[in-house]
Parts: C-alpha cells; structure tokens; sequence
C-alpha cells in the first residue's frame, strides 16, 4: 500500500508556532475540574412544546391577522347586538326595502324631529303593533334628572319629545302635527314627577334614528341586525359541530386503536363503508326525514333541555344529528392513528427498564402531538361544518324561519337580486370571512404545532 | 388482476345496495303521503298507493325496488311529473346530459388548470407568483359554491350584463360561463394547493437530492421526477371531487335555472316524491362509487409500488 | 501507477446554517486534500459537519446552510466560483455522491434501467438510446447485480436494500467520475451486506481508479477501505492521518475514545463498554476553547480557554490537542507507543 502514496505529505495544514499565537500560563496544563467544565457548556433553555408552538403560531403573520379578523367577525357577531336597536326579527312595516343607510320617510321624519329637541323616543318607529306604548307607568332618565309619567291612554302613532330646559320638558308630538323640516305645530305635555312608579317601565331616548347600516329586506327587518344574527347562528353550530365530531370520533378511534384485533378490524370497515357513501345526499334525505318528527318532539318537550334544543330549531339540531352521523369517521382515523402510535411507545419503552421516564416520554413527546393532531383538525372541521349548514339552509333545509343564518340569508336574498344585490353581498362577504379566517388560522396552527410539515 | 377488478365490480355493487338501503329507509321515515295533497281524501290515497305498490310491506316494496332496478326500470314518477317514467325524465329530457356536460367540464377545468398552477406556484416557491397564487387559491376554498355561484350572477349578469341571467340549457356558450366556473371555482383551488404542497413535498424526498447529484436540470428534476410522484395524492383527491362537483350542481343549477338532475333531486326531495327521489340518488352515487373505481385503477397505475393484485389499501 | 497529484484540495472550509435560533458554525475551517486514486475516510459523531462539508464540494448544501469561508479547488478549478450550470454539468459527471439510505433514495416511479441511463444522457447528449442502454447494463453487471436486462426493467421497490445500494453506486459511476463521495452508504445495511458492498467499492476503486470520500461513523469500515483518515468533532478537525498511523498511534483523547469505545471481540465479556462521556455541544454556541475540551478526560485548564492548534507528527499526520504541547519532546516517540486499550 505504501507505493501508493506520495512521500510528500499530502495535507497541507502548516502547525502555528504556539508562542506567536497564545499565552501559556503557569498551571495551565493541570486538570480542569468537572466543574469547570461544566461551566463552558451552556444548558439548552428548555423550551416547552407548547410554548415553541405558540411562538411560532405569533411570528406567522398571515395566521395572527386572520385570527385578528375572526376575532372582529366574533365581536360583531356577538357583541353587535347590543350596539344597534335593531332585532333580527323585528319587522319594521314603514321601513321596508331600504338600501344601506337609506331612511325610510317615517325614519327621515323622524330624524329631522330629533333636531329640534333634546331627544325623543318615536313610536311609529316600533314594529307593527298599533298600540307602541301601551297603558301603564314609566319614567325617562335624561341629563341627570328623572321624569316619571303615566300612561292612561296608549300612543301611537306619536313621538315623546323631551326639550331640556322647557316648562315641560316631557311632550307627545302627533305624527301628523310633524312637518317634514321637523318642527311641529301642536303637541300635548305630559305631567311628571320625579319619582317613578312601582314597577315602571324605562323608556330610552334617543337623539337620532339609528341608520339601517346594510338596509332592510322585504318585511323591513333591520338586515345588519339580521347579519349579526346570522353570524352567531353559524358560528354556533360550526363549532358545536365540530366538537359533537370530535367526541364521538376521539371515543370511537380510541376504542378502535386500544381495542385491536377484531373490534379493530371491524371498526375500521365500518369507517371505510361510511367514508365510501356520498355524504350529500344522505344529509339532504336526513334533513327531511327529521324534520317533522323533530318538531313534534320539541312541541311535546318544552322545558329543559329539549326544550333548549327545541328552541334551536329542528333543522339546526338534525344538522347536528347528521354530523353526529356521518361526518366524525375522518377524526376517529387520526385518533387512532395517535393511540396505535401511543401503543407502539409503550412497548417499546415497556422493553427498557425506564420506570418512571416512560410516562415522561409518552407525556412529554407523545401527548403533545396527539392532542396538536386533534386541535388542528378540530379547527378546521369548523368552517366545514360553517360550510354544510350555509349549503343546507341556502337549499332551504337547514335553519328555519324566524332562524337566520348566513346560508338563509343568502338564499332570501337570491329572490330579489336583481333589485337588491347588496341583501346577497354583506352576508356572503362574512361567510367567505369566517371560512377563511378559520381555514387560515387552522393552518397556522398546523404550522406552528407540526413544524415538521413545513419545509 | 382481473379478479381483483371484478372484487372491486362487486364490492361498488354492494355499497350502492346500502345506498339503496339507506335512502329507502329514510324515505319511508318521511311523514306524509306524496299523495297527500288539500284536496286528497284517505280513500284516495288509499287507491293511489296500491296503484304504485305502495301498501305492500316493507321488505316486499325495497325487493320490487332492487329487481326493477336490475332491470333498467326506475319506476314511475310519483308527484312531479306523474305516470311517466323515471329514466324517461332524467334521460330522455335532457337532465342527465345537461349535469354530466356541466359536471365533465367543471371537473376538466378543475384537473387542467388546478395541477399546472400547482406545479407553477412550487417551481417559483417564495416569488410574488407564488403568493399571490397562495392568496387566490386560499380566497377560492373559503368561498361556499353557492356564494360565488350568486356573487358573480349578481355581478356580471345583473350590474354588467354580460352574461345572461339565466342559462338555462345552456343554448350558448356564453350561459356555460357562470356555471362551471362556480362550478368548478372549489375544486380548482383545492387541487392547485394539493398539487403544490405534494411537489413541496416531493422536492424534500432523497430520491431528488440523488438525481441532483447525478447532475439532472432542475427543469428535468420538477417535470420528470416531482410531478408523477405528487400526481398520486391528486389522483386520489379526484374521488372526493366528482362527490363534490354532483353536490356543487345542486347549488349551480338552482342558481342559474338550468334543469339539470341536481336540481331535480332537490325538488324531489322537498316534494317527497320516493321514485324520483330513488332513482337520482341511485345514479349519483353510481357516479361517485365509478369515479371512485376508475380513480383506485388509475392510482395503481400511476404508483407502480402497488399493484393490481395486492389486496387491502 | 503512484499518482501523486492533489485531486481535491479544501482549504478552511467554513460553512454555517443561518437559521431562526441563530448561526449554526457546522464546518468551522477544515483543511484536507486528496490525490488521485486515494481513498479517505471522514469520521465523526452526527453533527460534527462530516456530511455537511461533502455537501458543499459537490453544491448540493441548501439553505440556509451557505460557504461563508474557505476554497475548494478541483483539479485546479475553484468549485465555489462555479455558475449553477456549470455545477450541475460536474455532479455525477466529474464528482458523484451517494448516500445513506437505499430505501429513499431512488425514485419508486422510474425503472432502475430509466435512472441509469438518466445519470449518462443528462451528460452526454451525443449517446443513443441504445449505447446508454448497454452501458447501463454493463454497470449493473459491474456492481455485481445478476440478471442485469431484467433489472433495467424494474422498479427500486423490487429489489432489497443492498442491490438498491449496488444501483447507486453504478448510477454514481456510470460517469466514470475522479472522485466518489460516499455518504454512510453502508450504515442502513445489514452487516453482511455491508461487507459486500464494502468490497465491491474497494473492487471499483481498484479497477477505475476512483479517489473516495468516505463518510462514516464506524471505524471498523474505515479500517477496511480507508488510505488516510480525518477525524471531525463539532465541525473541525481533530486529527487527520494515514490510516495506520490513527488505528495504532492515536493522539487526540477523542480519536482515542472512539477508537476503546469499539466493541471488541476478544475482550471478556465482563469488561463494560466504554462509552465517551457526555453529549455533543451546541454549534449555536461553541464554546470558547477547544469544543471537546467538556467531554475529554484529559481535559487541562488551557483546554477550556484557547483552541488547540494543530501539532504535526510527521507524515501527514497532525493532530490539534493542547497535550502534545506539553509532552513536544515525547512527539518524536510518536511510533514507540503503545496503543491504549
């Protein structure tokens, strides 16, 4: 072998003179201690899973502004209401069909009124009974004071205007007497005190009309209101929904996974036979099926927790009832998966005397990833469940009327598109939101707890 | 192999029997007669159901159902359109062509424009193109069909005109424009994705650093290596996409007013009318239960690691 | 047939990981050269940069792995001055590599014969179908695969892990390249299998003239195929010799660990192994003096402070241990001692 190789050495790297480069000091070649090389070495700050995964989800833009967007969509959604005076399901008959912003001539009236005083609290703004402050005692808090008035005779169609500082501040202003600058030629004062009745009723006043922010659909129900309503209900059920699968999918995987053998190999044709039918039409069937026998339930039931339920409806609960059916087989596949998985460690470390570790490293390696796998799908079950229940009420088979959600929104508005297009628009722009956000946040979530899938 | 395909014939033909099972089942779990109309009395209803078999037993009628089936007889239309045939209303009147032409195309479109901007966003990962195709491709599986189905007839046929409002049976080749477009919007989006993260995917795998190390154009080494091995998870997806498609053309043809089965089904659904109703939903999961075969044949194909005659997935 | 001519000449090599948790040094200047037809061995733990250096000879280091220092240079050519082009025309064709794990390693959609002929026709455009063909089969006959025209048919995942192992090898050397980089290839095999295909590449060495690069963790293969050795911990060099001269004069405390924590088969069956104390620094942030200095037992005060230079034994073979600075008069005895057990 040695004919080979040259006699020339063939690495070139030339030995520094030690004394150019470095100062030897006296002791330098005694031992160092294991402490003193313990001190070199800098311990890894051990970060928790959870908390690498949460910085990562933070550092990832596009994810934090669309849970920042959710965030507002869910604002809106559920705070919203209390903001407007609008209700989803008041109908306002002289306020009907109106675009975004627009007033109604009542509503214009009304609001050229609210110049001239202090505030005012308008009847024929209430919805279509007759009668908008019946008989009976209430009281109006304004600038500090209280005034409290009975009513013997109802008023209608008649505008409670209150002028601070006026003899009498509290008035009734008749409709008709109202010109359309606002001013009005006769009104009747009402007699106060400033104590108000047992039992009286608060009347809020107001200083203008409230706009309709995105209009007003055919029977004059507020649309924005109706949107937020809209928003809610979806949500709701996308995310009870998608729990209703993860519970049953985890219990039915778990069992799977833990069982083996036989239950297993059974189990898992069961999944491959649902997967296999084409979901869609079996949902449609299932929510005519269910419909009437719902309903006759929730009649009969009106109390607890039926009686809960019967308040959502019978549609929304037969669309839980078919997710419950069909739709949990895909997160009952990936708990399995996690627990075979868990199986495999436990043997495998069962093999090696650890003891204690072993719990350690399944709790510590194991869970996180199982529970990660769970959270992510869960995520992103819920814009799929956003999605069936919008595809349903749309067809007209899921929420039913006064119900709305955003899918129902979008289908009554489809009657009138060609005159009203925004009725379509302001729903079928948060629904696109919502199953956006969510699908963005789903991934980011991905992302952070399973870097390993990203590049 | 063969005995492989004709286990498969058999198992599709089993599951559409469950399928068959199911909807019959459920259809006899609706309230009310499709007879049952203001003016019907019960002797009427009476007649009417023996007159379409109806007062059998249970297990009797699904028996009729499944031989007459067998036979290429669907039955008659119960409500809809009384006395005449099933097959005569969903083939001879044009329903089923009008959905299958709809559907081909949105699933052509979804296939030849969803894989190659797939392959277009990993090749140029990071550039503009990339994001803004990642943008488009997000925006497009956030949109329900039935939204972008009514967006763009509020949009181009209302406000702009350009294209009609309703397109009927489809009589020119502007009224398919809409339809398959909605269509197909979904499946398209979801497949460039699908396509770009297996070629992501497939870029990471050693056999590509093995043929950069033979010294293989990257040209080469995306078009021959990375996209017959990310063509596999696609192929599979093409299942799920012709379930989807038949569930979008619900939706679509509703929109738009094209009489297609979709839509057909729908009303048969809300009208309660069982032969109908049994008869679509027959042939849709037909539809879907062959995509499914063609698609498992295909994959084998494609994915020379598992052959014809393996068992088992 | 000496040839004593530099091949491969990598002078302080510097090659650093810029990722989110900081710069990660993974080569930290490392210094060899190679002639023709010689075979060297690079031995290390997993991380000490062994495969991240063969990596950037050969440009397939990805980001954010990037050569921040140093000069590769190839029968004269500066490979780091290299266009992309001209890098991809010199992989598999000047310089192959191979790697660790047969199984991935080949694409399971392409017949073997459709990726051999792959590594000669993305070189030579001028070849027909027909002569790539017989080439390849004659290559697969070489690497010892019987029934050479059926396999050019078949698919990777009909063969078993060591002939997967064969067929890259004849993809790698199809070419008939200077220098073959061998990444572990023998790691994921089966120990008998090992020793096949061990002498199958010392075979091909012999009969082509081939200069190897052989990436390992295991000393017994390096025993096996190796002229010379370099030893890496933490992205430098510790030790670097003929192969003799590391297996029987070790200097450096860890070529000396590694070399006793070999299980050995004539010794009792009481005897514990001896295992190197400890686990490998962070690259993030190496410490300031010599990086094994946490894990040596013969660690000396100076250890901790300054980095050891190299120490030249004569021969090539060099060493970067404070120790031999302290026993300079002992260095010359180098060949009279004994090897430690």
């Amino acid at each position: 072998m040695t004919e080979k190789f040259a006699k020339i050495s063939p690495f070139m790297v030339d030995p520094e003179p030690i004394e150019k480069a470095f100062q030897l000091q006296d002791g330098d070649f005694e031992r160092a201690t294991s402490d003193e090389k313990e001190s070199v070495v800098e311990k890894h700050k051990s970060i928790s899973y959870w908390r690498d995964a949460g910085r990562r989800f933070r550092a990832n833009t596009v994810s934090m502004v669309a849970l920042f967007i959710f965030i507002l969509i869910l604002l809106f959604a559920f705070l919203g209401p209390a903001l407007i005076p609008y209700d989803y399901a008041q109908q306002y008959r002289t306020a009907q069909k109106l675009a975004p912003g627009e007033f109604s001539k009542e509503e214009q009236l009304v609001q050229n009124v609210g110049k001239h005083c202090d505030g005012f609290f308008a009847t024929t703004l209430q919805a279509g009974s007759l009668t908008a402050i019946r008989k009976g005692d209430y009281y109006i808090s304004a600038d500090g004071k209280t005034y409290a008035f009975n009513v013997s005779k109802a008023i209608e169609k008649a505008i409670l205007v209150y002028i601070k500082d006026s003899e009498t501040p509290l008035s009734v202003v008749k409709m008709k007497d109202v010109n359309e600058d606002g001013t009005w030629n006769d009104s009747t004062p009402i007699e106060t005190t400033d104590t108000p009745a047992e039992g009286a009723t608060q009347i809020k006043l107001v200083k203008s009309v409230f706009p309709h922010v995105f209009g007003t659909d055919s029977a004059g129900r507020d649309l924005m209101a109706r949107t937020m309503f809209g928003a809610r209900v979806s949500i709701i059920i996308g995310i009870a929904a998608a729990l209703i699968v993860l519970v049953i999918g985890s219990i039915y995987g778990s069992i799977s996974g833990l069982a083996g053998g036989t239950t297993d190999f059974i189990m898992m044709r069961v999944v491959e036979l649902i997967y296999s039918i084409p979901e869609v039409l079996i949902v449609l069937l299932l929510q005519v099926v269910l419909k009437d026998p719902l309903q006759a339930w929730f009649d009969a039931n009106k109390t607890g927790f039926v009686g809960a339920l019967g308040d959502l409806g019978s549609g929304i609960v037969s669309i839980f009832i078919t997710f419950a059916l069909l739709y949990w087989v895909t997160m009952a596949r990936i708990v399995r998966g996690q627990v075979l998985q868990l199986k495999k460690q436990e043997y495998v470390t069962a093999a090696v005397a650890l003891g204690a570790s072993k719990w350690r490293i399944i709790r510590r390696h194991l869970l996180p990833n199982a529970v990660g796998a769970l959270v992510i799908t869960t995520c992103l079950q819920i814009p799929s469940a956003i999605f069936l229940e919008s595809f349903l009420s749309f067809l007209g088979l899921g929420v039913s009327a006064p119900m709305a959600s955003l899918g129902s929104l979008c289908s009554d508005a489809l009657e009138s598109i060609t005159l009203y297009p925004y009725r379509l628009i302001f729903p079928a722009v948060i629904l696109t939101l919502i199953v956006l956000t969510l699908n963005l946040i789903g991934d980011g979530l991905r992302d952070a707890l399973d870097p390993r899938l990203k590049k | 192999m063969v005995s492989y395909i004709v286990k498969r014939i058999l198992g599709a033909l089993g599951t559409l029997l469950i399928i068959m099972a199911i909807t019959f089942v459920l259809m006899n779990a609706i309230p009310g007669s499709p007879f049952l109309t203001e003016k019907s009395t019960p002797q009427m209803i009476e007649l009417a159901n023996k007159k379409y078999g109806l007062d059998q037993p249970l297990l009797v009628q699904f028996k009729n159902y499944v031989l007459n089936y067998l036979r290429g007889d669907l039955g008659v239309s119960l409500k809809m359109q009384e006395g005449t045939e099933v097959s005569k209303i969903i083939f001879g009147q044009g329903k089923f062509e009008l959905s299958l032409k709809l559907g081909l195309l949105a699933l052509a479109l979804a296939v030849l424009i969803g894989i190659p901007l797939g392959c277009i966003a990993a090749y140029k990962r990071g550039s503009w193109l990339d994001g803004f195709l990642r943008v488009v491709t997000t925006v497009g599986v956030a949109i329900p069909t039935f939204v972008l189905a009514t967006l763009m007839l509020v949009f181009f046929a209302v406000q702009l005109g350009w294209l009609p409002v309703k397109s009927n049976t489809l009589p020119d080749f502007k009224s398919y424009i809409m339809p398959v477009i909605s269509l197909s919007a979904y499946y398209t989006c979801y497949v460039a994705k699908l396509t770009r993260t297996s070629m992501l995917d497939a870029i990471n795998q050693d056999y590509i650093r093995t043929a950069r190390a033979k010294g293989v154009k990257t040209s080469k080494l995306v078009l021959k290596h990375a996209l017959r091995n990310s063509l596999i998870p696609v192929v599979t997806y093409l299942g799920p996409v012709t379930a989807g498609i038949i569930t979008g053309s619900f939706v679509v043809e509703s929109t738009f007013q094209i009489p297609g089965l979709g839509r057909y089904f729908v009303q048969s659904v809300l009208n309660r009318d069982y032969t109908v109703i049994m008869a679509t939903t027959v042939i849709l999961s037909a539809l879907v239960i062959i995509m499914n075969l063609v698609v498992d044949l295909v994959y084998r194909l494609v994915d020379p690691r598992i052959t014809l005659t393996t068992k088992g997935d | 047939m000496a040839e004593n001519k530099k091949l491969i000449e990598v002078k302080d090599l510097k090659v650093s990981f810029y990722t989110p948790a900081g710069e990660v040094k993974a080569v930290d200047g490392i210094s060899y050269s190679l002639g023709y037809n010689e075979v060297m061995g690079v031995v290390g733990e997993s991380g000490s940069g062994k495969s991240v250096e063969a990596y950037s000879i050969i440009g397939l280091l990805q980001s954010p792995g990037k050569v921040i220092g140093g000069s590769i240079t190839f029968e004269g050519e500066d490979l780091l001055a290299y266009t992309p082009e001209q890098m991809r025309q010199f992989r598999g064709n000047k310089v192959s590599m191979i790697f660790q794990n047969p199984m991935t390693c080949l694409n399971p959609v392409y017949t073997i014969g459709n990726q051999l002929m792959e590594a000669l026709l993305c070189h030579d455009k001028s070849i027909s179908k027909e002569e790539a063909y017989n080439r390849a089969v004659e290559m697969l006959k070489k690497v010892g695969i019987n029934n050479a025209e059926n396999r050019m048919k078949q698919y990777p995942h009909e063969h078993s892990g060591g002939m997967r192992q064969r067929a890259m090898i004849a993809m790698a050397l199809i070419c008939k390249p200077k220098l073959l980089i061998a990444d572990e290839p023998t790691t994921a095999l089966d120990v008998t299998i090992q020793a096949q295909i061990l002498e199958l590449m010392k075979e091909l060495q012999r009969e082509e003239n081939t200069s190897i690069i052989f990436i390992t963790h295991n000393l017994g293969v390096v025993a096996e195929i190796c002229d010379w050795v370099s030893v890496m911990y933490a992205g430098k060099i510790v030790e670097q010799g003929r192969v003799n001269d590391i297996f029987y004069h070790p200097q450096h405390p860890y070529t000396k660990g590694l070399l006793a924590s070999m299980p050995r088969l004539d010794a009792d069956s009481h005897e514990r192994l001896i295992p190197i104390e400890g686990t490998p620094i962070d690259l993030l942030n190496p410490p300031k003096g010599c990086n094994f200095a946490p894990r040596c037992s013969e660690c000396r005060k100076i250890c901790l402070r300054e980095k050891p230079p190299f120490t030249d034994m004569g021969d090539g073979h060099i060493s970067a241990c404070w120790l031999h600075l302290q026993n300079k008069e002992t260095q010359k005895d180098a060949g009279e001692e004994k090897p430690e057990a």
